[in-house]
């Protein structure tokens, strides 16, 4: 007989993610993804000038914000061949890279590592031993046996005065917490750490942005940034330099902290690599263009069906004529009115609430689906379509993650195991370190463009009267995002965002078919179904941000994630 | 000097929920603050919040909130009040998070000492521009307690002459980006 558990944050009015499970025989029979909330924010972009839309759907999510504003200005480009100018592209490339380092570095750190690490066994740990693990692991200068005292003290002052504070909420001693007490340290201390070093991510979408959490700079057609290399207030050689400083810093955190930080869990936990697999149909998008057309790209792009990764499909462009006719939308488990899948331009979102009900409607999220398959999207999908290519970059980093994990564990890692809740993470810390490499060199792109006296930044656009459509995608840190345009009488006649948490959050398709969180979670033990921290080990692997919702503030103390056991 | 930071919270897109950045161009608007005082619209951060107010004297916050009274009614909350409930197991890690974001700034250190949340309940969330009657009607009033904080907390300010121009450019129908 399964029981039913309900994982339902009710702190919030709206924009929730919540996943139901079965259990039989203490492991995951059936498992469903909903949303609670319905946003329908494209609508408002109807209407609208089409060069303004940019500033809106920044606005569509708190943590995502830069991503949707180039989504946005690529989708408009694409309608009308706009080319877009290369210092335009390394800048927006820049910009991108860096709100991605922060999104990770954050990510791993601050919101999953404790679904790893035990904090009350922290007090336990002996702190020379855990600095003398650290400096056999890296050669980062941040794991001195001070530091790990200092972080160590931290914790033992809050487990003494009783108010656990951020950490009430940690499942502390569950038993799938296997990590020594030095190894939890060393971790949490890394946890402290990474708070700098995300900001520093972040200041250099600020410097090039003019502004966070909502970069001013953008226009269709290129960037608002005026280069003046002697200048101080416009982009000059001195903020080029403060932007270099900032990037080898983040880059030698990713490569010598966040990295190994991840080859050390994934060596501890390697039963990991065994659960959470699911769909193993993935897409990926190219992005980081290098020329004003957008023909050549730094990252690649395509998909992989049914895990076969020796029938790879590439994608040439960011906005592929493959991409262009394959996506469709599915309602038939979504609360929206509507019968077959349709394409995003002419996509529909009316409506039809009914209550959640697991074998009809249950979910805000449509069904994404590409040539009428799910997908599973972000840095797996990256990664597994880069490396199944051979592409230089990915392999190499693929590569010494593999080495990394079989120095410190004697594990072998294949490929295949990729396939994974630990995949996911390994494979976050890969692009991590390809976006920090990358970083370095659109950096240099950019110098050496504009030492040659290339200045421009922008192409003016022309909005015409005729019908035109667009769409506009990017390799976002949660995977793929396309925005979708259609343009008339130079106003946008209709609007549709398919975001990377749709397609892994996707409730069921007509024919049944579960979504990436859903397939993710069947068969994964739970030690304690109660306590299911092995759910939200999955789940988080992926990165959720359903954040793209309202927020009003909830006074009343409703702040417990509900989990019901049926 | 002391460092204050008055953040407008919540989206622009969901009607109500936008009277935290209305708010802050309103007072940005209409006013001038002593030095040290940073008025934002923050949008609808997660925990990036905690680099926004670490290390402040003071935050003061303007949010729509849920908490079941009258449209436009003006709650006030403290530190205490927006911390009481400790923070929960989140599927969804980036949800909007301004308690989380305290408790994580006590805990990093750096946690402004005094909190002020002017919350304003709202009428409706849903998709949308423009805010509902009764919290357009609320807004000088959550103004003045805005104000009466700063005051409280020692910071000068003056109306200005003439008002400069308040970009609302979300309730512009076209055309705002050039």
């Amino acid at each position: 007989m399964a029981n039913r558990i309900t994982i339902d944050p009710i702190t919030r009015i709206e924009g929730h993610l919540r996943i139901d499970v079965e259990v039989e025989n203490n492991a995951v029979s059936n498992a469903w993804a909903s949303c609670t909330m319905w946003r329908g924010i494209e609508k408002i972009l109807r209407g609208r000038d089409p060069r303004d839309a940019w500033l809106f759907t920044q606005r569509f999510c708190g943590v995502c914000t830069t991503v949707h504003a180039m989504a946005s200005v690529r989708s408009v480009e694409d309608a009308l061949k706009l080319e877009v100018p290369p210092n335009a592209q390394y800048i927006r490339n820049l910009i991108l890279i860096a709100h991605a380092l922060h999104d990770h570095i954050v990510h791993f750190y601050q919101l999953s590592a404790l679904d790893w690490v035990d904090v009350l066994q922290i007090p336990k740990a002996d702190p020379a031993k855990t600095a003398a693990l650290g400096e056999s692991l890296s050669a980062w200068t941040g794991n001195s046996r001070m530091t790990m005292k200092a972080a160590q003290d931290k914790v033992k002052a809050v487990a003494a005065s009783g108010q656990l504070g951020i950490f009430a909420n940690g499942y502390w001693g569950h038993p799938a917490m296997r990590l020594s007490p030095e190894v939890n340290l060393l971790a949490f201390s890394h946890y402290l750490q990474a708070l700098e070093y995300q900001r520093k991510a972040l200041q250099v979408v600020a410097m090039l942005g003019s502004k966070t959490p909502h970069i001013q700079n953008l226009n269709v057609g290129g960037v608002a940034n005026a280069i003046d290399l002697d200048g101080t207030s416009a982009l000059g050689m001195d903020k080029l330099e403060m932007i270099k400083v900032l990037l080898d810093d983040v880059t030698r955190f990713v490569q010598q902290v966040y990295f190994v930080d991840v080859c050390a869990v994934a060596a501890m936990y390697p039963e990991w690599f065994k659960i959470g697999s699911g769909v193993k149909n993935y897409m990926a998008v190219p992005d980081l263009p290098l020329d004003s057309k957008g023909t050549a790209y730094d990252l690649p792009g395509g998909y992989i069906r049914h895990g076969d990764i020796g029938n790879v499909r590439g994608f040439q462009t960011a906005a592929d004529p493959v991409f262009r006719q394959a996506v469709t939308e599915d309602v038939t488990h979504a609360y929206y009115q509507g019968g077959k899948p349709l394409q995003p331009w002419s996509g529909e979102t009316e409506p039809q609430f009914t209550g959640w009900d697991g074998a009809q409607k249950y979910s805000w999220v449509k069904a994404p689906r590409f040539d009428n398959e799910p997908m599973q999207v972000g840095p797996l999908a990256q990664v597994l379509i880069g490396y199944a290519q051979g592409h230089e970059l990915t392999c190499k980093y693929t590569n010494m993650t593999i080495e990394k994990v079989w120095s410190i564990g004697g594990l072998q890692v294949t490929p295949d195991m990729l396939h994974s809740t630990l995949g996911r993470h390994a494979a976050r810390a890969i692009r991590a370190c390809m976006l920090a490499e990358l970083a370095q060199k659109h950096w240099q792109l950019l110098v050496d463009n504009i030492a040659r006296g290339d200045y421009s930044v922008h192409n003016a656009p022309a909005l015409p009267n005729s019908e035109t459509e667009g769409v506009g995608t990017h390799e976002a840190p949660r995977g793929t995002l396309s925005h979708w345009v259609v343009i008339r009488d130079q106003k946008i006649k209709n609007y549709q965002a398919v975001v990377p948490s749709t397609w892994n959050a996707s409730p069921r398709d007509s024919a049944g078919a579960l979504g990436p969180y859903e397939a993710s979670l069947l068969h994964t033990p739970l030690a304690r179904p109660e306590e299911p921290l092995e759910v939200l080990r999955t789940v988080h692997s992926f990165d959720p941000c359903m954040a793209c919702a309202c927020h009003a503030f909830d006074p009343s103390g409703k702040r417990i994630a509900q989990v019901k056991v049926l | 000097m002391k460092r204050i930071l008055v953040a407008g919270i919540g989206s622009v897109l969901l009607g109500d929920d936008g009277v935290g950045p209305y708010l802050v161009r309103m007072l940005q608007a209409n006013y001038v603050f002593d030095e040290g005082v940073e008025i934002e619209d923050l949008g609808t951060p997660a925990l990036d919040l905690i680099d926004h107010i670490a290390g402040l004297d003071a935050l003061i916050v303007v949010d729509a909130v849920a908490n079941g009274a009258a449209p436009g009614t003006i709650t006030l909350y403290r530190k205490q009040d927006l911390t009481r409930c400790t923070p929960a197991v989140r599927l969804d890690p980036h949800s909007p998070a301004l308690a989380d974001a305290l408790w994580a700034a006590e805990f990093y250190g750096g946690c402004p000492q005094e909190v002020l949340l002017v919350g304003v309940s709202g009428e409706s969330y849903e998709g949308g521009c423009a805010l509902s009657k009764p919290v357009q009607g609320s807004v000088e009033r959550a103004i003045q307690e805005v104000l009466r904080e700063l005051d409280r907390l020692g910071i000068g300010f003056i109306r200005r002459f003439e008002e400069s121009e308040t970009q609302i450019w979300w309730e512009s129908p076209l055309a705002v980006a050039r």
